[in-house]
């Protein structure tokens, strides 16, 4: 199955086609069960993570847009922030998880073509190697351990504005090294 | 700090916001900021696709047979009813409104044919939308080869249209046309969509004048629902 067959999955699933959405699962599943495991690091919670997003993805196919990359971002993308927030729920000790699904939301009434090309994303990973210092560490704390200013600056030890300003910078020349 | 020229301040939110690493206040502010702002929007959708490349490496693991059943059941009920079997629309929709819809189509078809074809079934919907006011009501009648199309509710975004898809299973959705600005109108069936007649989901996508570009549906989808025998 490639992109543009998932992408044609999820526009039936938009209609609320439920053999679209099972097919979607069916050739989907494996990979968000394996993002959901990757943050979660504990079966039972990835279970209920990855549940939770297709619930969130059956709800709002509609408001998926193409924009000439890969559907996959869009369900990585809601599978990473539901298990990141079912995580901090889980650290925090409580089990609001009810945060706002952002991710969801339509960009517009017409897909926009992404500013950034394919070739681009694909660079994410040596540019990540090549940041000073622990930077690269800490955005991938960020986005795969749901780490935040706070967590990170204790995580490596600095004062929390020396982490936010670090990271920021890590950020500009994170865009400026994909976008070489 | 200082930003780069090429950086300016917004982007740097937009990543922060895709990473999480806002809380709080910032955070709220950051979504309302996303929620109203395009241009901030598209910095956001950026971010996402570039840094879904942490993922790229991650294994994928088959979930258990359970978690597919148990998902199915959270969403469909205890049993899944492929849409051809059509069940569940009753659930969602009202007597009333297929009374209704079946007063108006039947009106706005005209007298039932008196011979054999009157025993060929009519369809209905309501389309009513997830996020807007929209509510159409719909009757498909094969043996004139029409749908009935009554708006009752919902007018299309400035410079957007209505656009009505007939989609039938495993298939891609059929354009029936832009809906004018009339609220009733009469749209004739293509043969082939004729007689699958039971089978049809009607959709209503929202697009640019003069209906999608692609043949296919470009814009959001505000309603949809399968049709049932009246």
């Amino acid at each position: 199955m490639d992109l543009q067959d998932i992408e044609d999955l999820i526009a039936r699933v938009a209609l609320k086609d439920r053999d679209a959405f099972s097919k979607l699962y069916d050739a989907t599943s494996a990979k968000l069960f394996g993002v959901a495991l990757r943050v979660l690091n504990n079966k039972a919670a990835a279970e209920d993570a990855m549940q939770d997003s297709y619930v969130k993805i059956w709800k709002n196919a509609h408001r998926y847009q193409s924009n000439g990359l890969s559907p996959m971002t869009w369900l990585i993308t809601i599978t990473r922030n539901t298990s990141i927030d079912r995580l901090r729920a889980r650290r925090k000790g409580h089990q609001d998880i009810d945060m706002p699904g952002f991710e969801l939301a339509a960009r517009g009434p017409s897909p926009e073509q992404s500013a950034i090309a394919a070739s681009e994303a694909k660079r994410l990973m040596g540019c990540l190697d090549e940041l000073e210092g622990d930077r690269g560490a800490a955005l991938r704390g960020a986005y795969l351990e749901g780490k935040s200013y706070a967590e990170l600056a204790e995580t490596f030890a600095v004062p929390l504005n020396t982490m936010r300003t670090w990271l920021r910078r890590g950020l500009i020349s994170l865009r400026a090294c994909m976008s070489r | 700090m200082s930003d780069a020229p090429d950086m300016p301040e917004d982007d740097v939110l937009a990543a922060e916001l895709v990473l999480s690493l806002l809380e709080g206040e910032e955070r709220e502010a950051a979504l309302r900021k996303y929620g109203r702002d395009p241009a901030f929007a598209a910095l956001v959708a950026d971010w996402q696709e570039r840094l879904v490349a942490m993922t790229d490496d991650i294994a994928a693991v088959r979930p258990s047979r359970r978690s597919r059943k148990k998902l199915m059941k959270r969403l469909f009920g205890s049993s899944f009813v492929p849409l051809s079997e059509r069940l569940w629309v009753w659930k969602g929709l009202s007597l009333a409104a297929i009374a209704l819809a079946a007063y108006m189509g039947i009106q706005q078809l005209g007298p039932a044919p008196q011979d054999a074809d009157a025993r060929v079934p009519v369809y209905a919907t309501q389309l009513t939308g997830d996020a807007t006011e929209l509510r159409v009501l719909a009757v498909l009648n094969p043996a004139t080869s029409q749908i009935a199309i009554n708006r009752v509710a919902g007018e299309a975004a400035a410079d957007r249209v209505f656009e009505l898809w007939a989609i039938l299973p495993d298939e891609a959705p059929v354009s029936l046309g832009v809906l004018p600005n009339n609220p009733a109108v009469r749209i004739a069936l293509p043969p082939d969509l004729v007689t699958q007649a039971a089978q049809i989901t009607l959709a209503i996508s929202d697009e640019p004048p003069g209906g999608s570009p692609t043949g296919a549906p470009t814009g959001a989808v505000l309603a949809a629902s399968p049709v049932s025998e009246l």
